[in-house]
């Protein structure tokens, strides 16, 4: 590769001299740790007697029933679909994928660890309901790796389109990050918002983070891993990436910050021993008998003295009849379901909209990965497929389940047939593991705009990028508050971080808290 | 693709055994096994769901319902980029086999029609005259044609007629070279003038 760019080329490139100084600024305004989370101590009254409809069951939903359930309520959960989970699916040998207009039975080899994670996949530190549940209920827990520095980030534009270890694009970026700023430093303007103590302690960071020389120059790192030794003979540095053909990446942003945005937590992310469904199954088992499935909801009615809900089953049509209903159907689906909730509730709930996401993944005939020293984290390309993730589990075992893609919001893949979809991954794939077609067997897909009873990945409350509008935060609140003290909308929806499990859960703590306020008032 | 069972059991579904995992131990193991999905997006009983943009099927005739699945199948409806409701719906289509199409016409002929909720507002008496050329083939009361191939509009989602006859006008819907009513539909949708002429009509036909 070419020789790096200058300094100042660089500077220019960026237009970063204003920028850098306002991000230091802004840096000094902050200094503050977010509180640690805690899990919730749910101590609801004991209660017999009363009853409580609870529909589907997301994870909101089987919070909300096995908390009950512990404090003597009689739960029933409505279930349309022919299996619990909603969003926390996990895809192994016999599940079937039940995409509309795209069924799959998955037809991988029979072993535990053999699975994909189709819906929600990691669980942060700082997640404390969803890991208090998970000691709870005894699910197994391992570490999940999301970031793999010998993982690759390609993109045609860049080197060719011939993939780059994510070491030599991640290093060689701290490094120009580091001789950049460190060079502004010097800068009378930015000098002067610093003292000079602050000023010494940035560069010595800079330093070490930028892996700089003693000019404060970025020269090439190890943590890029050696060209040639390092173990029996002497290591020698790579050659340095020129910093213009990293600019070639547009997805540079990803490979960055791959520790998961949002989240608080470093890169330690964990996973249940043998796919996230362990968690949906711990809480079902204990509730078996009380859950009806493929018995969907076909109206909800509010009355007085409690809820009527109708559901189908076996063509039948029965009416369940209760003093309380939480309710986990997503929102978008609510609206097509009869009812007779206020109208600003009924607006409210039309208002969301759902957001798409796209994965895919096959059983790989070899874990050809860890030949390449790959044993776990993501490598990003630049295509619609944007992630291939590896198993951090059952290494050097025989074979291994790979995350094909993993896209968010854009892309077509809802519209596309399987068979375009799985040439579609292939051709990405095989653009960093040769190969990678020959490696893939049976690939399995699931765009969740299309998945039966969700159609959708994660609610959209926020119409402008920007944030909430003053109205989102009424109809937000408005939903919050039960139609009659009798019905509560629970799972992501009814909060404002969705698409995490720990919201869901959130919702119904926040859900039953309020129940059972109002069940303690009512006199005895 | 699925196969499509007798009719009598197409209620029951299939168990299918999953999987030997014992975590999952039975429950939720099995699979529906036939093409009945409509109403997940169409809402109970067709009805209709605004938060997807479905429209109410219960009320629409089988010859309509039947040629709409053959052209979202065929692609000869929702393959135009700007159709995104149709784009929506074509995949969902795309593998569906005549039985398939046979039996949900029929389903769908249980359900109890019932008007649509009206959300649109416009200039009535303006829509009226406007709605005078529809009436050649949709009847004057919108209560749609067969010979003619005009559907029913009496009833329908107003969000939905509006989105169609824009995509009409557009020439999103009806482009199609083999979409023939279609594209009789692109021309005689010129006929309103503008958006503002659209809206009107649609607010007549909710007072049919
Ligand atoms: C691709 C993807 C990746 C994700 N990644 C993560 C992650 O890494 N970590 C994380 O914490 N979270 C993740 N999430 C988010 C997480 O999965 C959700 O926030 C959570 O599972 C939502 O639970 P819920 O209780 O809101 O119910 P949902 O899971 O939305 O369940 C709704 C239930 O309602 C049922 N239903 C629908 N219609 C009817 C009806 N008519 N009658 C009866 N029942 C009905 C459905 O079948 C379903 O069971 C991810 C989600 C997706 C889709």
């Amino acid at each position: 590769m070419t020789n790096p760019v200058s300094r100042r080329e660089f500077l220019n490139l960026l237009g970063a001299y204003g920028g850098t100084s306002a991000v230091l600024q802004a840096g000094a305004a902050l200094g503050f740790m977010p509180s640690s989370s805690q899990a919730a101590e749910i101590t609801l009254q004991a209660n017999n007697g009363k009853k409580v409809a609870i529909l589907g069951t997301g994870i909101s939903a089987l919070t909300t029933a096995w908390e009950l359930t512990k404090a003597g309520y009689g739960c029933t959960l409505l279930e349309a679909s022919h299996r619990p989970g909603g969003r926390m699916f996990t895809v192994r040998s016999g599940t079937v994928i039940d995409e509309i207009g795209n069924y799959q039975r998955c037809e991988w080899d029979n072993d535990p660890h053999l699975y994909f994670n189709a819906g929600a996949a990691r669980i942060p530190s700082i997640h404390s309901n969803v890991l208090k549940y998970c000691k709870e209920l005894e699910v197994e827990l391992q570490v999940f790796v999301n970031e793999s520095k010998t993982a690759w980030v390609q993109d045609d534009a860049m080197n060719g389109g011939k993939p780059v270890r994510n070491t030599d694009y991640s290093s060689s970026m701290q490094g120009f990050i580091s001789e950049m700023l460190s060079k502004a430093l010097g800068d009378s303007q930015l000098d002067s918002s610093l003292t000079e103590s602050e000023s010494e302690i940035l560069l010595s960071m800079l330093r070490r983070f930028g892996d700089l020389n003693e000019d404060m120059l970025y020269k090439g790192s190890t943590r890029a891993g050696y060209g040639s030794g390092g173990f029996l003979d002497h290591g020698t540095k790579k050659d340095v990436v020129a910093l213009r053909d990293l600019l070639k990446a547009r997805n540079g942003g990803s490979v960055m910050v791959t520790t998961q945005e949002g989240t608080g937590s470093g890169p330690l992310l964990m996973q249940p021993v043998g796919g996230m469904d362990r968690i949906i199954y711990a809480f079902a088992n204990r509730l078996r008998d009380r859950i009806k499935f493929r018995a969907p909801v076909t109206e909800v009615m509010v009355r007085g003295d409690g809820v009527e809900v109708a559901y189908e089953q076996n063509g039948v049509t029965e009416v369940l009849k209760a003093d309380y209903c939480f309710n986990c159907i997503p929102s978008h689906l609510m609206s097509g379901i009869p009812n007779n909730f206020p109208t600003d509730y009924s607006e409210a709930l039309n208002y969301i909209r759902r957001g798409r996401a796209y994965k895919a993944a096959f059983q790989a005939k070899e874990r050809f990965w860890e030949k390449e020293n790959i044993y776990g984290g993501i490598t990003w390309v630049n295509a619609p497929i944007q992630q291939i993730w590896y198993p951090p589990h059952n290494i050097h075992g025989k074979k291994g389940v790979v995350l094909a893609a993993y896209n968010f919001g854009g892309a077509n893949y809802t519209e596309m047939s399987q068979e375009d979809r799985i040439e579609d991954l292939l051709k990405h794939g095989e653009k960093v593991h040769p190969n990678y077609r020959e490696m893939a067997e049976k690939p399995m897909t699931i765009a969740w705009h299309r998945m039966n009873h969700m159609l959708g990945c994660a609610p959209r409350w926020a119409r402008d990028r920007g944030g909430w509008s003053d109205k989102e935060e009424q109809m937000y609140e408005t939903l919050r508050q039960p139609v009659n003290g009798r019905h509560y909308l629970i799972g992501d929806q009814s909060t404002q971080h969705s698409a995490w499990m720990e919201s869901a859960i959130q919702s119904a703590h926040h859900a039953l808290a309020d129940l059972d306020q109002r069940v303690r008032s009512e006199p005895a | 693709m699925k196969k499509l069972m007798a009719p009598t059991t197409l209620f029951l579904s299939v168990l299918c055994s999953a999987t030997s995992l014992a975590a999952e131990g039975d429950i939720g193991v099995a699979a529906a096994m036939d093409d009945r999905y409509c109403t997940t997006c169409h809402g109970v009983e067709g009805l209709g769901n605004i938060a997807i943009e479905a429209p109410r099927l219960a009320g629409m005739e089988a010859w309509y319902l039947k040629r709409q699945l053959e052209n979202f199948r065929a692609g000869i409806r929702g393959k135009h980029g700007e159709d995104l409701q149709g784009n929506a719906m074509r995949p969902m289509a795309a593998k569906l086999s005549d039985e398939s199409i046979t039996d949900i016409v029929d389903w769908i002929g249980d359900w109890e029609y019932v008007p649509a909720k009206t959300t649109i507002e416009g200039n009535v008496r303006q829509g009226r005259t406007a709605f005078q050329a529809c009436a050649a083939c949709h009847g004057a009361n919108a209560q749609g044609n067969e010979a003619l191939g005009a559907p029913a509009l009496a009833g329908q989602n107003d969000w939905y007629l509006l989105t169609q006859l824009r995509n009409f006008r557009a020439g999103f819907r009806g482009s199609h070279q083999e979409d023939t009513f279609g594209s009789q539909m692109v021309t005689m949708s010129k006929i309103l003038r503008d958006d503002q002429a659209v809206i009107n009509v649609v607010s007549y036909i909710n007072t049919l």
